[in-house]
């Protein structure tokens, strides 16, 4: 055989074979140099092709920023981005299902393809890493071979639609929300309404209101399942999301008959179509549309919405069989014997959950930072197939349940998975974290998530069993960076990705966020209790569960506890390890975990969240209001001064974005930033606005001027933290008018 | 299409090793051009998955692992884009690719490390031009005979491992008993 096109012919189903064929002569097109940069970007993206750490041919080896010599010379995928460079594919598995046979061709593309290290994402998904973007094509055709796209995957568009690992199977379900899932997957994928998007959108569904598994008040529209009077529905919400200002979603139907599900979503797409942001990225998403309008003018908006969508059959046609995505047990039902040995019984206490079926359980294989290898890949996908059919799905807290398990076999499942290493006790618990790529290979780390993540794991695991049970059942989640795709805000103890200046040098930190609830689909989100050196998270983490054991109430509860005595007894507690030493008495705090070079930003590159690549003026904008936000923080807890710093802090960055965008070289210190500031953006009325003309940029330059946020009061903090909002809010429309008018002059 | 996507594994002497210590090791490769033919990338860790690929130094033609998989730790050399030369001219560079890192490994003073030569895992990550079968094997038996009585001498005795799910593998029981560099010079 000459090919995979060949080999698997009519295996293929024909639309998917199109459209590899289609992104195959886009690749030849752009290497002939006949397509353009960021319409190839997109056009790869859309296909679950991105972009990694250092794909813009530079990287820092420790000593300094150094070239990447591929050999491809100039050739580029995209704005910035090397051909040649190693980059992600994002394998799309709607609600985690995976099949064992899909299983092993994702084990077969992660050998021949990546590293042979198979990683599933925080939405159910599976990632393969260090891809060259030629190998692309034919590895999606042995997806598409087994029922896998990766289309829309990333870029803006409806991403992964994500449901409770436990859907159909769960004690606590109202239904069953797989069919739901599935049918809207089918319905918006390629739509024609939803191609039109500012940003991504992302969907998920939940079997119940109680339980955590579905997460859906962070998502752009969430469904959960509902029986009134007899009759299957939805409440649905929208315009949560996560991010540097997390928000929780709005009530848009307390009860949506199932009926109208997808019609609902549709109108909702076509809202968000209309009149989501679409030059400024860093506010398209429909959680900034849902703020802007108000949730009861975005009520109106669908309904009317609602009213104009032409009648389609798609909407109901997959109620006639809601049997049609159910799993077949392969094994009779039975009960665990009563003799299984105390191994086994240690790992099914977290990892072993009874289901509604009698004599079924599902059975949750906890994976090291959310990675399991080919050969694993394969011996799940044979133990699938002997004890428990196609009922694999991909978790978010990046594990793997297998659905469907009998009883009787459970010891043997057990078994199987010792022998592969697989059999680690306590999911769900402290030492089953989940984190986000972070510095690994995101383009826009910070810190390094994984790298905390694994030394977390490593040490909690040695001391498992010694652990408090209130301690050994919380939950903790790392982000490399603001943009929280390791969901911490729904954790109990959260951690982001933060650099600091210590010394005329960059530290890596964390910021800390804690008694983020993870319950009820994650119904409020932490508090930000301060930066800690990352080399000190260990010991912040000790201090933290001792301080609550400690002081606990009874058997009050990690968030009850964090609520009663708040974020300022915490801050506290940590502030003896905030400081990190001086350099030359140890170094080891300027390097992050698992990363021997020195600690640099420099690596920090355009990210490629969606669709079009982020421009750095962008992440600087959001950078800066995750300052702001800081900042609100700090004056709630009565620190004025740091409330103020904090505010001149976010106008400061906000203003080198900008300055950079217009490519003038500006150093990292407020002087120099305020002055080129003036020079090239006041003086010349860029930053005016168009009717309080220099009033905002005045803002800063007064500031600066009086250095008014020493010593600053309660009163003065307030009003420049008001201040500082309204200038953020400038900045956004400037660089809005910037890109509008690169627009029209590139005409 | 012939395939290109070899890989090379020798397996370290001692039976258990602290794959932390490679991170700096495989970070100061890439720093000063250890390999000095190879564009080095990055470094990728995996230390926390049994019986995984351990510590990845990532390449654009190669990767080269400190590998656990089977327990068995070793140095596995993976290539990954195509090679110019001949099927027999491939298959010897990368096992002196492999053996060129096993004594670049050696020579490490924070690993301690030394490499067996009686043993070699061959492998080819294509199951397009390569599937693990009778065909394959009979295709790259003689081939592989001859790479290993060039490095290791003797006569070397060839077992097909795994199934056609797996990729194609062949163990090589090389009959040598030297060393990494011994073998180095003799080829
Ligand atoms: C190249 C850089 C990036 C990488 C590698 C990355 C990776 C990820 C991953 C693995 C997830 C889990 C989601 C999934 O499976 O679909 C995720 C989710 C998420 N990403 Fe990213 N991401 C990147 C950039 C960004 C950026 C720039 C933003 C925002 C501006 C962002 C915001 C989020 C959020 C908020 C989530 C998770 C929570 C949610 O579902 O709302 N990511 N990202
Ligand atoms: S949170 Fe930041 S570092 Fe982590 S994956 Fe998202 S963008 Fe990258």
């Amino acid at each position: 055989m000459t090919s995979w096109k060949e080999q698997l012919g009519d295996r293929i189903p024909e639309q998917l074979a199109g459209e590899v064929d289609l992104f195959e002569g886009q690749i030849e097109l752009k290497k002939q140099g006949k397509l353009d940069d960021k319409i190839f970007a997109e056009t790869r993206l859309r296909r679950g092709v991105y972009g990694q750490r250092y794909d813009n041919g530079l990287r820092d080896d420790g000593t300094g920023q150094k070239t990447l010599a591929f050999p491809c010379g100039d050739l580029t995928k995209g704005p910035d981005t090397v051909w040649d460079a190693p980059g992600m594919m994002r394998i799309k598995i709607p609600f985690g299902k995976l099949t064992a046979e899909q299983l092993d061709v994702l084990s077969e593309l992660a050998e021949e393809n990546s590293d042979s290290i198979l990683h599933v994402t925080t939405r159910q998904d599976i990632q393969l890493h260090f891809i060259h973007i030629e190998e692309a094509p034919d590895m999606m055709r042995r997806l598409a071979s087994v029922g896998i796209t990766t289309r829309e995957a990333c870029g803006n568009s409806v991403r992964n639609v994500t449901a409770c690992e436990y859907a159909g199977v769960c004690t606590t379900q109202a239904f069953d929300v797989t069919p739901y899932a599935n049918a809207i997957t089918q319905f918006l994928l390629g739509h024609p309404d939803v191609q039109d998007f500012g940003r991504k959108f992302k969907i998920a569904f939940s079997g119940c209101e109680d339980n955590p598994c579905g997460l859906v008040t962070f998502h752009d529209l969430g469904a959960v399942a509902h029986v009134r009077d007899g009759k299957r529905g939805f409440r649905v919400v929208v315009g949560g999301g996560l991010g540097a200002v997390p928000v929780q979603a709005k009530v848009l139907a307390e009860f949506c008959p199932e009926e109208e599900l997808l019609p609902l979503a549709q109108a909702v797409s076509r809202v968000f179509a209309r009149l989501g942001e679409k030059q400024s990225r860093a506010r398209a998403r429909i959680k900034f549309l849902v703020q802007k309008v108000g949730i009861d003018e975005f009520k109106k908006l669908v309904a009317e919405e609602r009213e104009g969508l032409r009648p389609d059959e798609r909407w109901t046609a997959f109620l006639d069989d809601l049997h049609a995505t159910d799993e077949k047990p392969v094994r009779d039902p039975g009960a665990i014997p009563g003799d299984a040995p105390a191994g086994f019984r240690a790992w099914a206490e977290h990892n072993l959950k009874p289901q509604a079926q009698e004599g079924y359980y599902s059975a949750i294989v906890k994976l090291p930072l959310g990675d399991f290898t080919a050969t694993q890949g394969r011996a799940l996908a044979d133990l699938a197939r002997k004890y428990t059919g196609d009922s694999i799905r991909c978790t978010v807290e990046q594990n793997l349940t297998f659905r469907w398990l009998s009883g009787a076999d459970a010891v043997a499942f057990y078994d199987g998975l010792i022998a592969l290493q697989m059999a680690a006790a306590g999911a769900g618990t402290i030492t089953d974290m989940t984190s986000c790529p972070g510095t690994d290979t995101c383009k826009l780390g910070i810190s390094a998530s994984r790298g905390l993540t694994g030394e977390l794991r490593k040490r909690l695991t040695l001391v498992e069993d010694e652990l408090d049970p209130a301690v050994r059942a919380l939950r903790m989640k790392a982000s490399g960076c603001f943009n929280s795709c390791g969901q911490h805000h729904a954790a109990d103890i959260g951690f982001t990705g933060v650099s600091r200046q210590v010394g005329g040098r960059k530290v890596p930190h964390f910021n800390i966020v804690l008694g983020g609830q993870w319950t009820e689909n994650a119904k409020s989100y932490g508090l930000v209790v301060g930066a800690v050196p990352s080399k000190n998270i260990p010991k912040a983490v000790d201090l933290i569960t001792e301080h609550y054991l400690a002081n606990r109430e009874g058997d009050e509860s990690f968030q009850a506890f964090i609520a009663r005595v708040g974020k300022r007894e915490f801050r506290k507690v940590l502030a003896p390890i905030q400081k990190p030493p001086p350099y030359e008495e140890d170094p080891s705090y300027y390097s992050d975990w698992g990363n021997p070079r020195e600690y640099t930003i420099g690596d920090i590159g355009i990210g490629e969240c969606a669709g079009e690549i982020v421009p750095f003026v962008e992440f600087g904008l959001q950078q800066a209001e995750q300052q702001l936000h800081d900042a609100q923080d700090a004056l709630e807890a009565g620190q004025s001064e740091a409330a103020a710093l904090g505010a001149f802090t976010a106008m400061v960055t906000a203003a080198k974005a900008l300055v950079r965008h217009l490519e003038v070289q500006v150093k990292d210190d407020a002087d120099d930033v305020v002055a080129n500031f003036k020079t090239h953006l006041h003086d010349t009325t860029l930053f005016h606005d168009p009717f309080a003309k220099g009033k905002f940029a005045a803002y800063l330059l007064k500031v600066h001027a009086e250095q008014s946020y020493e010593n600053a009061n309660d009163e003065i903090a307030h009003r420049m933290l008001d201040e500082a909002q309204l200038f953020l809010e400038a900045a956004h429309a400037c660089y809005e008018r910037l890109t509008q008018a690169a627009a029209a002059a590139a005409e | 299409m012939q395939a290109t996507k070899f890989q090379v594994k020798l397996y370290a002497r001692a039976g258990a090793i602290e794959l932390e210590k490679l991170v700096p090791v495989f970070h100061e490769w890439i720093r000063n051009k250890k390999i000095s033919d190879e564009l080095l990338i990055d470094v990728a860790d995996y230390a926390h998955v049994p019986q995984g690929p351990g510590v990845v130094l990532i390449g654009h033609q190669s990767d080269y692992y400190l590998d656990v998989a089977d327990d068995r730790p070793g140095l596995l050399y993976s290539r990954k884009r195509g090679f110019d030369g001949d099927f027999q001219a491939g298959i010897d560079d990368a096992f002196q690719r492999a053996l060129e890192a096993c004594e670049l490994l050696e020579a490490e003073s924070s690993l301690d490390l030394e490499f067996a030569t009686d043993e070699v895992l061959f492998r080819v990550q294509d199951r397009l031009n390569a599937p693990n079968g009778d065909a394959t094997y009979a295709e790259y038996k003689p081939a592989l005979e001859q790479a290993s009585a060039a490095f290791f001498g003797a006569a070397p005795s060839l077992e097909r491992l795994g199934t056609e799910r797996e990729p194609f593998a062949v163990r090589i029981h090389t009959g040598a008993s030297g060393s990494v560099a011994d073998a180095l010079a003799k080829h």
